[in-house]
């Protein structure tokens, strides 16, 4: 369904990733691993359009969508829940859940939708008119995921979803992860924590440095001491 | 980088144009040197506003204050007091010393953001002309005569167009070498340093407070100084012209264009759109009123889209020299979304 | 209670609706692309100056050629986001201040070049109305459509930023520009849209301040500096805040004529704008 070839990308002189290529069949939740600098980020900016590569192409279903602009890639299908979630802080909850349904192809069923995410997520139903910037970390990041979904996304990638969240609320929030996966919806996942990546995703990537160094299902890389190598920077 | 600002003052060619300058009031048609010396006027102002603007990027609006001070408050004083034309020249310095480092003050203790420095110097640009407009001591609307001047140097007088242009084209020489003196210096190299990152200078231990003092005051002063000297060759002093904001905008324009922060910018900008601006109202200026202005609008678009370090940077580069290290328009503070 | 306080306040609050509202234009157009237009004002003065043209050609009042002046300067708007300011976005605000005072020199002295120097008054139907209120009231008719016009808009732009889905855009742009993009929005669409209407407020601003007053080239820079007022007092992207503050220049700037003379009572809405700046530089009143 997405497929990257050969991407490279690098901001002035240094290049941050190196002719990496990654390939997600629809209904798979796929996991991005590496650590800090590997390039995940970047990754993730080049296929929603906020960067863009140096080289390589970007598909989706056999359509190629390199020279899109991020707004048409939303529309194609394709969201992002971003590090750091990236709520828009002095609008209400309901608010920036309706700007997630603003593109063409997810108007029309944007009420829907709304009432969908309410159901994943009651506790953003008790607080839609909140303010979102006054909302605890983990409610942030239902916000985020739940915006992102308002989208009628085919395939969600998102960005450290578990950064700065407490177990509880990880839990929480992966339970859902998990129920929109059965559901049938397309996952990448970057992720930092390797553990639950391990746990989560069936397919793994491991990133180092901007180049794909390892790719295997989580039982392959979960007993492959080079995975653990690639997170402690050897 | 120490040695770079003297380097150009022994280039050959920068000498050459030095001599041929110095020797205009015996080759120019007068009414060209009028021209010239006005151009020497902006001149100075743009290299005195270049400290502060330039150098410790600091956006000031409000320098035409201290233009009207210089003209206004020692031509007052002469009329009003008595008071010699040197003592009063230098009394005005001081007054807006007194108010540079004020404005210099406000600005460290209240940690004004760039576009609110600019704002509160215009304001206070705003204020200084209602002031001058409105003192009668200062001339109030209708301005100032100041004696003729009948060449007795003690006077302040320099006996007509020759001298006028002699007096400011030391004056304008003195922010020149001011400019050169600074660059060189540790000052100079604390103004950059805050004109980069503040709150990093701070950290290494630059004063900011006394810093920012320093450097203005030092604008205020040699811009005081030139206002004295323009009221001198002007004989009258017109305060829609010497103490009006639109003075700041044209300084803030010739510098710009001329290129910020480098020593030959604003010389190079300001004497050349002096010039060409007064050439071109003398021609078409009774028919088309403030073409000059319009085209002078015009360039200053172009070269913020296409040379925003300004015109001599730019033939710097072209000319293959290593253009000067100061560079406002790619400083990452303060940039807009 | 001084009948000649209350005129002035009366006075003051009328205009500074208007002033508020001009404001909006700046304060919109700066919450999406950080750019403060120090041509502001006289781009005020040149559509006054096309109303007086229409005028001399077509005899239209300005509350009529407003309906061209305004799609004109929409247009204008786009072309000069697309054209001039996109491609200096990222670089320094002084820079960008720099763009904007050439544009007002080419303004002020295009107009100059083409209207000469002298104000010129533009006929228009109600200029010299006046209207009473009880026995000691008297106030201008084209300052009291001023003010409706202004707080009408004021309130039809409120509506359309909370409650329809271009407003949310454009809010989501100014909070946060790159999730915008990730939302599907078009960021750049949106900023060109927000470009539009700040210079099609100056379209209107033009007609309702120009009936009664002679235009004269260099006017622009007044109106420039009372947005600059106004927007600071009321906090750069405040929306209430920045009609407040309009009304708060309105009122100083009426009591100041009226009570203080001479040129004290001219520098107070300046001394009030450094104070303000100094002690309160989110603006006047606390919020975002």
């Amino acid at each position: 369904m997405l497929e990257l070839s050969s991407l490279t990308a690098g901001y002035g002189r240094g290049q941050v990733l190196n002719g990496v290529s990654l390939q997600i069949k629809q209904g798979e939740m796929v996991a991005l691993l590496g650590a800090n600098n590997a390039g995940k980020s970047t990754l993730i900016h080049c296929i929603s359009g906020l960067v863009r590569p140096t080289g390589g192409t970007l598909k989706f279903n056999g359509e190629d969508f390199t020279d899109l602009p991020p707004h048409k890639i939303v529309e194609l299908g394709i969201s992002q829940v971003p590090e750091g979630r990236l709520v828009f802080p002095q609008m209400s909850v309901r608010d920036n859940l309706l700007l997630g349904g603003i593109n063409r192809r997810a108007l029309p069923g944007r009420p829907k939708r709304l009432d969908f995410v309410i159901d994943l997520f009651p506790r953003l139903g008790e607080r839609l008119e909140q303010l979102a910037g006054t909302l605890s970390g983990g409610e942030q990041q239902m916000l985020a995921i739940g915006r992102a979904l308002l989208a009628d996304p085919k395939v969600v990638m998102l960005d450290e979803p578990s950064l700065g969240l407490s177990p509880l609320m990880v839990q929480t929030i992966f339970r859902a992860l998990r129920a929109l996966h059965d559901g049938g919806l397309t996952i990448l996942l970057v992720e930092q924590n390797l553990n639950l990546a391990l746990a989560h995703a069936s397919r793994c990537y491991v990133l180092e440095r901007g180049t794909m160094i390892l790719e295997g299902s989580s039982a392959e890389l979960k007993n492959d001491p080079r995975t653990r190598n690639a997170y402690l920077g050897l | 980088m120490k040695s770079d600002a003297f380097l150009f003052l022994r280039n050959p060619l920068f000498l050459l144009c030095l001599v041929v300058a110095a020797a205009m009031p015996f080759w120019l048609p007068s009414y060209y040197l009028g021209i010239a010396t006005l151009a020497l006027v902006y001149i100075g102002l743009a290299l005195a506003w270049n400290i502060v603007a330039g150098i410790a990027g600091q956006m000031s609006l409000g320098h035409s204050v201290f233009v009207g001070i210089g003209a206004l408050l020692s031509s007052a004083l002469l009329l009003k007091l008595g008071i010699n034309l040197w003592l009063g020249m230098l009394i005005a310095a001081a007054v807006s010393a007194a108010l540079a480092a004020f404005i210099a003050w406000l600005d460290f203790r209240f940690r004004l953001s760039h576009l609110s420095f600019a704002l509160i110097t215009l304001a206070f640009a705003e204020m200084g002309q209602l002031a001058a407009l409105g003192i009668e001591f200062l001339g109030g609307a209708s301005g100032l005569y100041l004696p003729p001047d009948k060449g007795n140097i003690l006077q302040f007088e320099f006996g007509g167009s020759r001298g006028n242009f002699y007096l400011l084209f030391v004056i304008a020489g003195l922010c020149l070498l001011a400019n050169l003196l600074i660059l060189n210096s540790r000052l100079g190299y604390f103004l950059r340093a805050m004109h980069d990152n503040e709150n990093a200078a701070q950290a290494i231990g630059v004063n900011l407070l006394r810093n920012k003092i320093l450097a203005m005051m030092v604008s205020a002063v040699l811009t005081s100084l030139v206002g004295t000297a323009w009221a001198r060759y002007s004989g009258f002093v017109d305060p829609y012209q010497m103490a009006s904001p639109r003075v700041s905008v044209e300084v803030i324009l010739f510098a710009t264009i001329g290129g910020l922060g480098t020593v030959l910018g604003p010389l190079v900008g300001a004497g050349f759109l002096v010039a060409f601006g007064e050439i071109v109202r003398g021609k078409v200026g009774a028919v088309l009123p403030g073409l000059h202005f319009f085209i002078d609008g015009i360039l200053i678009v172009l070269v913020i889209l296409l040379m925003p370090r300004g015109v001599v940077p730019k033939l710097a580069e072209l000319f293959g020299r290593r253009a000067p290290k100061l560079d406002v328009a790619n400083l990452s503070t303060k940039t807009a979304a | 209670m001084d009948d000649v306080l209350i005129q002035a306040v009366i006075q003051g609050l009328l205009i500074g609706a208007t002033y508020g509202f001009v404001a909006l234009g700046m304060g919109i157009v700066y919450s999406v692309s950080g750019v403060i237009n120090f041509s502001h004002g006289d781009f005020v003065t040149f559509g006054m100056f096309l109303c007086y043209t229409f005028w001399g050609a077509f005899a239209l009042d300005p509350y009529l050629s407003v309906a061209i002046t305004l799609p004109l300067f929409a247009v204008f708007g786009a072309v000069l986001y697309r054209f001039l300011i996109r491609p200096i976005v990222g670089v320094h605000m002084l820079m960008i201040i720099q763009l904007t005072l050439g544009l007002s020199f080419m303004l002020q002295n295009g107009l100059l070049m083409v209207f000469g120097g002298q104000p010129l008054r533009t006929p228009s139907a109600f200029e010299a109305k006046l209207l009473f209120v009880g026995d000691s009231i008297v106030m201008r008719w084209p300052l009291v459509i001023a003010f409706v016009v202004s707080v009408f808009l004021a309130g039809l732009l409120y509506w359309v930023l909370q409650k329809t889905d271009l407003g949310r855009s454009i809010r989501a742009v100014h909070q946060n520009a790159r999730a915008a993009a990730l939302v599907g929005i078009n960021v750049m669409a949106v900023r060109t849209i927000t470009f539009a209407a700040g210079f099609g407020i100056l379209a209107i601003a033009a007609a309702l301040l120009l009936p009664g007053t002679p235009a004269h080239p260099g006017m622009g820079l007044r109106y420039t500096v009372i947005t600059l007022m106004v927007i600071m007092l009321g906090g750069m992207t405040n929306f209430v805040g920045i009609l407040l503050g309009g009304l708060v220049i309105g009122v100083a700037e009426a009591i100041g004529t009226v009570y203080v003379s001479g040129i004290a009572g001219m520098m107070m809405p300046y001394a009030i704008f450094v104070l303000a700046l100094l002690f309160r530089p989110k603006g006047l009143i606390a919020g975002h």
